[in-house]
């Protein structure tokens, strides 16, 4: 997992945690990749990617100094409500990404926070934590308790999560009232190409782009959304 | 001096010859940042008379140089854009036409008579690549006699501009864009996306949940003005040029290529200040030939 930082005061100034940032970046992908936003200092933002695709190679290719176009902030990020005591973040894998920022809020707002983050094993760990406790939970039993962040999650007043959409899936049959942030394809992130589509349980779509990317875990019709994103890779 | 870039398409006066594509620009309400001062027009997202839920993610998908998409006209129908969106395109400095849609010839001119008149709706353009459900399922942009009827539908039932948006998805477009000239069309929009498929192979299925999506982008652009050329080589009324431009040079090859203007779709995805970029470089570039108007612009339109 990595880290990339970029200076953009205007966007690290109003940033909310669960927001996200769409980059382009040339020579990239025809569409720009949508990415929430790690942490923010007020004057820069940071990232977290994968190496997996050509997409996010470029990205880490690139030499301090070069220049990423930066669309944002974009979406809805988590509410957290003043007043309230306990909070537990439930990440998987690149679900690590809107947590600093949670993390941050959730104790403003005075809660004790929990972080439960979990991977498929140890090495795919984000090593970064925040919060007052960690759980660790790794499918292989490699780091922490073996098995799914939902089971090792503890109570807590309020849950909020991000990761594939299958643990997402999972966090709703628990916590109907968690808020998730979803994984969706998304193409413009401004709303208009309704390519972001997110299956409600009342029936229709609306943009993760827009009304999301977080979403009260009941709204969403879990049997509707794809469960795995697999990005194209282009070239 | 800056160069005159207004242009006419049929009795339709633009300021700028650089329209927002239909599906691209939402209903002119949410794409941030664009410069506006330099928007010809704006086409809003295809609308059909009743509301549509859209199909079912993925509905989008990357292709080299392009991308996929299968949304399936998802929209809140004919009275929820006249209650929510024309209001406030009455009071905008461009004209709003509106992408129409419909199951049969007959939908279409219902849904043309039912958005007739309402102040902020400038026109329309009819997307010929809807499947006839009276007909099988066979889409009207594919055969001249059902693309005729839909665009005499439409023209019977309001005096505004109609604009036929031409699939390319036919062995020959001069011979649609003829007969939906014949029909009463003012302009033609040339050229739709293109129908294609792309294949995950970790799951040994479509990407796309439809299976099959329009294929549109900077791929498609030689294409496009190579068909928009021959849709402008058959008739007599203003041919709009689509596909794949991001830039003015894009535009200009089209524009060259015989149409009278151009919309930018896509690429609104990508940079949402396009449509100002590509303006601003249209002008530049007349500037730096010394031409002091998009009208004496030198065209490639030999006559069949």
């Amino acid at each position: 997992m990595f880290v990339i930082g970029m200076h953009g005061p205007e966007i690290a100034s109003t940033v909310r945690a669960g927001q996200f940032v769409n980059l382009g970046w040339s020579p990239g992908p025809l569409l720009r990749r949508p990415f929430s936003v790690y942490r923010s200092d007020g004057e820069h933002i940071e990232v977290v990617l994968n190496a997996v695709g050509t997409g996010t190679a470029q990205l880490l290719g690139m030499d301090i100094g070069e220049h990423v176009s930066c669309l944002g902030p974009l979406g809805r990020g988590f509410e957290i409500r003043p007043g309230i005591r306990t909070a537990v973040l439930i990440s998987g894998g690149l679900g690590v990404a809107p947590m600093p920022l949670a993390a941050r809020d959730a104790r403003q707002a005075g809660a004790h926070v929990t972080w439960v983050h979990g991977a498929r094993t140890a090495v795919e760990l984000c090593s970064e934590t925040e919060g007052d406790e960690v759980i660790w939970a790794t499918d292989d039993g490699t780091e922490g308790s073996r098995g799914t962040v939902v089971a090792a999650a503890p109570q807590a007043e309020v849950v909020l999560a991000c990761g594939p959409n299958r643990m997402l899936a999972a966090v709703a049959e628990r916590w109907p009232e968690a808020q998730v942030a979803v994984e969706t394809y998304m193409g413009c992130g401004t709303g208009v190409c309704l390519g972001c589509a997110v299956p409600l349980k009342r029936g229709g779509y609306d943009r993760a782009c827009r009304e999301g990317p977080v979403y009260r875990a009941a709204d969403i019709d879990w049997g509707a959304l794809p469960s795995h994103l697999s990005y194209a890779v282009t070239r | 001096m800056t160069p005159d870039l207004s242009v006419a398409v049929g009795a339709l006066k633009l300021r700028g010859p650089v329209l927002a594509a239909s599906g691209t620009f939402g209903y002119g309400t949410e794409v941030p940042l664009l410069e506006r001062r330099s928007l010809g027009a704006m086409v809003s997202k295809g609308i059909f008379l009743r509301p549509r839920e859209g199909t079912a993610p993925p509905r989008i998908a990357e292709t080299p140089g392009g991308m996929l998409n299968a949304i399936g006209l998802q929209g809140p129908g004919a009275d929820a854009l006249v209650r929510d969106y024309a209001p406030q395109w009455a009071d905008w400095d461009f004209p709003v036409l509106v992408n129409i849609n419909g199951e049969s010839a007959s939908e279409y001119g219902e849904l043309a008579a039912r958005l007739d008149g309402v102040p902020g709706i400038a026109g329309f353009e009819i997307n010929i690549s809807c499947p006839n459900v009276e007909q099988g399922g066979l889409y009207f942009g594919n055969d001249p006699r059902a693309a005729a009827a839909v665009t005499e539908a439409v023209r019977r039932r309001t005096k505004l501009p109609v604009w036929v948006k031409l699939t390319p998805m036919v062995s020959d477009i001069g011979v649609i864009a003829r007969a939906v000239e014949t029909a009463g069309a003012d302009a033609l929009c040339a050229i739709n996306t293109f129908v294609g498929m792309s294949i995950d192979l970790n799951s040994y299925l479509p990407r796309l949940s439809f299976r099959t999506g329009g294929l549109s982008g900077p791929a498609i652009r030689p294409l496009a003005v190579h068909l928009a050329h021959q849709a402008a080589r058959a008739v007599r009324i203003p041919v709009i040029g689509i596909g794949g431009i991001a830039r003015a040079e894009d535009a200009l090859e089209f524009l060259v290529a015989g149409c009278s203007a151009v919309q930018v779709g896509t690429a609104t995805f990508v940079n949402p200040n396009a449509i100002a970029e590509v303006h601003d470089g249209i002008s530049a570039f007349l500037e730096s030939r010394g031409l002091t108007s998009l009208a004496d612009l030198p065209r490639y339109l030999p006559r069949d």
